[in-house]
């Protein structure tokens, strides 16, 4: 029972300035954990630095496993950056009153997750050094660019979504009496715009946090599903399903709170911050933890059973590498380390229920990263066509310390970073606590104050639904938009070879019995040849098409139908000839001509369509994009509008 | 359609030249038929003093160059950078199964011409059988250079591209190397230079075209090309030339015509219509340019049919 002495409820209202005390200088075991972590990503950027040299052959990547670890690490970190987007934004929005003490913990969560994610799609590129080469010959057509402008639009608002509310604590920071570094308190200054605190700046801030609470939902669900769709939109087997945008949403939430339960427990211990991190807060946490566990649960489901009943082709194939052969150890590590366990701990009724959650998070995190490589690794596994004879081991991965390394700078970076901002501004918002406490004393806003927020304009709230409605469009748009073939110009003539001296064949066209036919006459010193067998050719790029072979008759000559369904010049000409075969005396004497009746190819100028897969983008693509990001940015402006106008009333 | 004629003319230049080729008129040349390259990599023809090295061009004629210059082979695009296609082509492939015995003359032929390294092959001969109760079948499998091309689609930075005469090419100066393009081919198609390539002199010597998959670059992707600055010169494709049986036909569908390495000319048309043509995977819908006839009445053993194992 011991451990649990330390999740008591707190005093009623504890005081918020209380927080001020977690900036000052850490402790030895907080310097050394830094110095550790520090040492982590000095040897992760040691491996980059190897792989930049050597190139990715240092890892165990190869043509058939082209994405590896990598890609792993960036789909777990954007995962775990929906934290923040669900418990600050969500609870915001639904007026969840205990939300306070956690939601800059979570919005920090998907910031500094969003920050490591973006880099390890650079690490995993064979080319770092040509990233600008995706501003400047950008397809949109390509679902990286999709993500590229996802990520940039979720990590803009993520910044703004986490410095909004910080604005109050950075004037307080700016005005306490605290000793601190000369940097350090202009710093606040700057970053705390002139608050004051006045009803209109109140105003202002909780215009500001609810129009970016609502705008930033259907970016972090956009930034989820794009990336879920690099995958989806591809023909492989695991990847290209229906349910696979949505399951990455479902699972980034899971591992998002699971993330911050993690993270709450952490902090909680090492600032000892009971006394605003309630029991109540973990256990409310667990609560959620375990919805999203069984939503992902069912979601997992969904993923394996229609694959796994139908049993057809590839998928079977995909199926028993990831339930019995290849990658079993994996997946079924995975569901328990990540499912069932976590479940069980969360579910069942006993004790240590809040060592049960904060168990099952970090359980929840280690399975969640093996969910990734159970998504990303066995679909490679799977190719369509097999491996050619003598290839060796190639369907084989297994991550060099190289990887490995990264992998654990990146991790390193991450909690770096947070815990340096903990040590800059306080984990907890203070302004929030008071408010929520006193809910008169500091905010005179009429409109916003305490837990509601205030209630957008319909045009902020109609956001996702025009966000939904270009969606729509778009994929009705895309649907309609398959590519027209092309067709090219006629082959250009080639010279024909020059007749015999001592025999001559004449080749033309005539009619006979109302059909074109090529007509060869062949003369030995001017009298008409007889029993000649001559064949008949069209000339091509590569060689000679025959035609057919006929015998002269007693005028000298012989007939074959001119091909006129074959595709001659613009004109219908066709570069014909003819050779005599036999009798032994006459073989070898040819004739050649240009002959029209054929089929007349008139090429069309390049007509790229707009297409998936042709240099321009279908016009709908361009215009959801476009209405997305401008949607999205525009609430962004009318937040900045909002900083603006609290710097102005400051004045 | 001026311009089209300018190009035919060209290529009609090209063909006459290269029949003339000799070992040191040919580097002259090949630069002038390059010559929009860009300044560095052509270097000047007056430089008699300059030490002089031996290249290859595509069909293995040899030019001499400066050594410390870059040859620039013939292409068959109309502009240097490999993108736009030849006009009023739309080159396509049929291989015909029945006869493949697997002996890879394809493969080595390819690898020789592109100076792929032996870990790669751009044409692989697969070994491919339906099911338990059907026989065995030898496959060779270059890039379909598909109509509706996954690999294209996916492409962030239009670094490989569909050409107007049906190619699909990789631009090595643009490739970000993000390898979505190898995860997209249902093929496999597609292989990445993991780590410093290893060509050979002739290759590095060679200027860079995306025509053309040397010289390698780290870091970016690669795959058979359709040999489109052979077709211009009225040349197979390696594989399909060195092919002992006649097994892959090529040519120009607009031509409705396709030739072997035999030098067998027939109608496309009636070829695939006559032998029960099909793609491999249609259903993907990707619209390969690569037809197969179906392996029956085949004349030589399937892989495992014989006690020959073919080098496995």
């Amino acid at each position: 029972m011991a451990p649990e002495a330390a999740y008591t409820q707190p005093a009623a209202s504890p005081d918020p300035r209380a927080l001020l005390k977690t900036l000052g200088p850490m402790g030895a075991g907080g310097r050394c954990a830094v110095a550790a972590l520090a040492a982590v990503l000095a040897w992760g950027g040691v491996a980059y630095v190897h792989q930049l040299r050597y190139g990715l052959a240092v890892t165990a990547m190869n043509d058939y496993f082209s994405w590896g670890v990598y890609i792993i690490n960036f789909v777990f970190f954007i995962g775990i950056s929906m934290a923040g987007t669900l418990i600050s934004a969500g609870l915001r929005l639904m007026g969840a009153s205990w939300r306070h003490p956690i939601t800059r913990l979570a919005e920090a969560i998907t910031l500094f997750a969003l920050l490591v994610a973006g880099p390890l799609v650079i690490i995993d590129m064979g080319r770092p050094d040509r990233f600008f080469h995706v501003l400047v010959y950008g397809r949109l057509q390509s679902p990286i660019l999709w993500d590229v402008f996802s990520l940039t639009t979720y990590m803009a608002g993520s910044v703004l979504y986490l410095y909004l509310p910080l604005i109050p604590d950075l004037a307080l920071l700016r005005d306490t009496q605290e000793p601190m570094a000369p940097w350090r308190h202009r710093a606040y200054a700057i970053l705390a715009v002139g608050w004051r605190g006045t009803p209109s700046q109140y105003a202002a801030l909780h215009r500001a946090i609810t129009v970016m609470a609502i705008a930033i939902m259907p970016v972090a669900i956009s930034i989820h599903t794009v990336t879920s769709w690099i995958f989806g939109m591809t023909l492989r087997p695991g990847w290209h399903s229906t349910i696979i945008g949505p399951d990455f949403v479902i699972g980034a939430l899971y591992s998002g709170v699971a993330a911050v339960i993690t993270a709450i427990a952490l902090f909680r211990r090492c600032l000892h911050l009971g006394q605003f991190i309630t029991t109540d807060h973990i256990r409310k946490l667990g609560i959620l933890l375990l919805v999203m566990g069984l939503a992902y649960v069912y979601f997992v489901v969904n993923e394996y059973l229609g694959a796994g009943y139908t049993n057809q082709g590839l998928e079977r194939q995909w199926l028993h590498g990831v339930f019995a052969g290849q990658f079993s150890i994996q997946f079924w590590t995975m569901i328990l380390t990540g499912l069932i366990i976590p479940i069980l701990l969360l579910a069942l009724p006993g004790r240590h229920v809040m060592g049960r959650i904060v168990v099952a998070s970090v359980l929840v995190n280690v399975g969640m990263w093996l969910k990734r490589y159970i998504i990303i690794v066995p679909t490679l596994g799977s190719p369509y066509m097999p491996l050619p004879p003598g290839a060796g081991r190639l369907l084989m991965y297994v991550p060099t310390w190289v990887e490995w390394s990264i992998t654990a700078g990146a991790f390193a970076a991450f909690c770096l970073m947070y815990i340096l901002f903990a040590k800059f501004v306080p984990i907890v918002s203070m302004w929030e606590l008071a408010e929520a406490a006193h809910p008169q004393a500091l905010a005179d806003s009429p409109d916003s104050r305490g837990d509601r927020p205030s209630h957008p304009s319909p045009t902020q709230l109609s956001t996702p639904s025009v966000m939904t409605l270009l969606l729509i469009a778009a994929f009705a748009w895309l649907a309609l938009d398959w590519p027209r073939s092309t067709r090219g110009e006629a082959p250009s003539p080639t010279p024909a070879t020059q007749p015999s001296r001592q025999i001559s064949v004449d080749l033309t066209t005539t009619h006979e019995e109302g059909k074109l036919v090529l007509q060869a006459a062949v003369r030995v010193d001017g009298k008409p040849a007889t029993g000649a067998e001559v064949e008949f050719f069209a000339r091509r790029t590569f060689g000679d098409l025959p035609l057919g072979t006929d015998t002269t008759l007693d005028d000298g000559t012989c007939q074959v139908p001119f091909p006129t369904d074959l595709p001659g010049n613009a004109a219908g000409e066709l570069d014909c000839w003819a050779r005599v075969k036999s009798p032994a005396n006459l073989a070898g004497a040819t004739a050649a001509a240009h002959l029209s009746g054929a089929r007349a190819f008139v090429p069309r100028p390049n007509p790229f369509p707009r297409a998936l897969w042709a240099p321009r983008a279908p016009v709908g693509l361009l215009v959801t994009i476009g209405g997305l990001l401008a949607a999205a940015w525009g609430s962004y402006g009318y937040a900045l509008i909002q900083i603006v106008r609290i710097r102005k009333a400051a004045a | 359609m001026k311009q089209e004629r300018i190009d035919s003319g060209r290529r009609q230049l090209l063909r006459q030249s290269l029949t003339v080729l000799g070992a040191a008129a040919g580097a002259a040349i090949a630069r002038k038929l390059g010559a929009a390259e860009p300044p560095a990599s052509a270097p000047s023809t007056s430089c008699s003093t300059c030490p002089t090295t031996q290249a290859l061009t595509p069909d293995h004629s040899l030019v001499s160059a400066p050594s410390n210059g870059k040859v620039s082979l013939p292409l068959a695009a109309a502009d240097p950078s490999g993108r736009s296609g030849v006009p009023g082509r739309r080159w396509i492939m049929v291989i015909d199964l029945s006869k493949c015995d697997g002996c890879g003359h394809c493969t080595a032929a390819c690898s020789k011409m592109h100076f792929v390294p032996p870990t790669r092959q751009w044409i692989k001969v697969l070994r491919l059988r339906e099911s338990e109760r059907t026989s065995p079948y030898f496959f060779p499998q270059p890039c379909y250079h598909c109509d509706n091309p996954p690999c294209t689609k996916v492409c962030p930075v239009d670094a490989t591209f569909k050409r107007t005469d049906g190619v699909v090419l990789i631009d090595n100066d643009r490739c970000i190397g993000c390898r979505f393009c190898i995860a997209a081919c249902p093929y496999g198609a597609r292989s990445f230079n993991w780590g410093k390539p290893n060509d050979p002199p002739e290759a590095k010597q060679a200027a860079y075209s995306a025509e053309r998959g040397y010289p390698r670059k780290i870091g970016t992707v690669e795959k058979c090309d359709f040999c489109p600055d052979m077709a211009v010169q009225g040349k197979l494709p390696a594989c399909a030339a060195q092919c002992p049986m006649g097994v892959i036909y090529y040519g120009d569908q607009n031509e409705d015509t396709v030739t072997n390495g035999l030098g067998k000319t027939v109608r496309l048309t009636a070829l695939l219509r006559d032998n029960a043509a099909y793609r491999h995977l249609e259903e993907l819908g990707t619209e390969p340019r690569v037809y197969y006839l179906p392996p029956k009445n085949r004349i030589f053993p399937g892989p495992d049919e014989s006690g020959d194992s073919h080098g496995a």
